[in-house]
């Protein structure tokens, strides 16, 4: 029984992937910030919830110890949306830090601290959800501090797939499409349920070849 | 008259602009953290029309100073080529290896984003009407290809590599944001070359990366707007 840590797992997709891994007889490992407030987590069979601030390291490094089985997959799924004060010309750059903070620098944090776990694991495999608006050669305008958190996230992708190729660690990003999330609002064109399956689907074919890749939700893979 | 304000402009590549574009003609403002430190850029001010300004790019007050006293001077080239491999506590171990996996210092790798990635975005909304009223329009950004996702399979230098990545997409969204106002919007990689940060085992003098650089700035035209271009004027892989 395969083992997924996800982040960021109280609502949208990070909530739909905890039920489908669930459904599918994984253990899952549901953290986010608030236990209490997630009642809809804990009602699922299978999803253990734990306490995490991504942004906390002492609170990343505390689970990491507490946490003794190994981890075959961790999804990077907690993340910050674009927010309305951060465009041109009137840019809060404290508010663009605490994107950094929680798109690019958390993911990387997390690798960090279940290294250990990931290694003893038979599948080894490490998604970080990114976004296509990371794309820097598909960039259009506007929603600026937003795009370079992903794109410096993908960058995070392609360099760790290398140096922990040793570790036989497999590591992607992956663009869940436009959701209709608390994010992604009523009007996007793709559901949470979809969104995880397809996930789940790259998860659960992520051989080798996969590792330093950007995929789509859908499964072909984008452009950096 | 071509009008340049340069940020990092006391030595290394930024230096070697200065050295090349004033005897052209060009009028430059040339920015540096300590200017009374600045000897080689003092020296220039004196034969050409070189003018030093005080400026920490991560000071946004400085930045703020700056814009008032150069007012509505129009502004051909913002270069923006401050930027830092590690911050000074950093760069007294010598060595870059504290920016691998399984080092993850969160106030450092902020620091560089700020000097790297969101200085320059700082810069360019305060100078975007500068540069609007020139008659070149161009924002350049001193970025490297260590921040070319495409171009790197490992990395020993996440802050500075990410830093770099996303300096690029500021660069890409500035190019769309602006393009409207004609303004023109590129990256530049320079080469590893024998500054202070590629150190003296470098492939590239500071005169051939310079000099390749200058020949690619000086052929822009807005259709390259949204380009990273290296020294050698090939295209770098995002």
């Amino acid at each position: 029984m395969p083992t997924i840590l996800i982040t960021g797992a109280n609502r949208g997709i990070g909530l739909e992937s905890a039920r489908q891994f669930a459904a599918d007889g994984w253990r899952v490992l549901a953290c986010c910030r608030n236990p209490d407030a997630a009642s809809e987590l804990a009602s699922l069979s299978g999803v253990t919830v734990h306490a995490l601030d991504v942004t906390d390291i002492a609170s990343v490094d505390r689970l990491a110890q507490q946490i003794a089985d190994p981890i075959d997959v961790l999804l990077n799924n907690a993340g910050q949306s674009p927010r309305p004060s951060l465009e041109f010309g009137s840019m809060d750059y404290d508010g663009w830090a605490d994107l950094f903070a929680v798109n690019t620098l958390a993911p990387f944090k997390m690798i960090e601290a279940f290294h250990d776990h990931l290694r003893r694991s038979e599948r080894r495999v490490v998604a970080n959800v990114s976004s296509l608006m990371g794309s820097i050669a598909d960039t259009s305008n506007g929603v600026v501090p937003y795009r370079t958190t992903k794109a410096a996230l993908n960058m995070v992708t392609k360099a760790l797939s290398g140096n922990l190729a040793g570790d036989k660690i497999i590591v992607f990003s992956i663009h869940p499409g436009w959701v209709r999330t608390d994010m992604g609002g009523p009007r996007a064109t793709v559901s949470p349920q979809d969104s995880a399956a397809g996930i789940k689907e790259v998860i659960e074919g992520a051989n080798a070849d996969a590792s330093g890749q950007f995929f789509n939700w859908t499964g072909e893979t984008l452009p950096w | 008259m071509t009008t340049m304000l340069i940020t990092g402009a006391n030595r290394g590549l930024g230096l070697d602009f200065v050295r090349r574009l004033a005897p052209e003609g060009w009028q430059v403002h040339a920015c540096c953290r300590n200017p009374s430190k600045a000897a080689d850029l003092r020296a220039m001010a004196v034969e050409y029309d070189v003018t030093l300004h005080a400026l920490d790019v991560t000071d946004f007050d400085q930045i703020d100073a700056l814009k008032k006293a150069l007012g509505n001077t129009p502004i051909d080239v913002l270069f923006n080529n401050a930027g830092i491999m590690e911050t000074a506590q950093r760069t007294l171990s010598l060595d870059h290896t504290n920016q691998m996996f399984e080092t993850l210092d969160e106030d450092e790798w902020m620091a560089v984003m700020r000097v790297n990635t969101m200085a320059p975005m700082r810069m360019c909304e305060a100078f975007v009407d500068n540069v609007a009223a020139s008659n070149r329009k161009q924002m350049l950004m001193m970025s490297s290809i260590v921040g070319s996702i495409g171009s790197n399979a490992t990395s020993r230098w996440y802050h500075y590599g990410t830093s770099k990545t996303a300096l690029n997409m500021v660069m890409r969204s500035l190019a769309a944001d602006l393009r409207d106002r004609g303004i023109t919007v590129m990256s530049l990689h320079p080469g590893w070359t024998q500054t202070d940060m590629g150190g003296p085992e470098a492939a590239l003098t500071i005169d051939q990366s310079v000099g390749g650089m200058v020949e690619v700035v000086k052929k822009l035209t807005p259709a390259d707007s949204g380009r990273f271009i290296a020294w050698n004027g090939e295209d770098v892989a995002w």
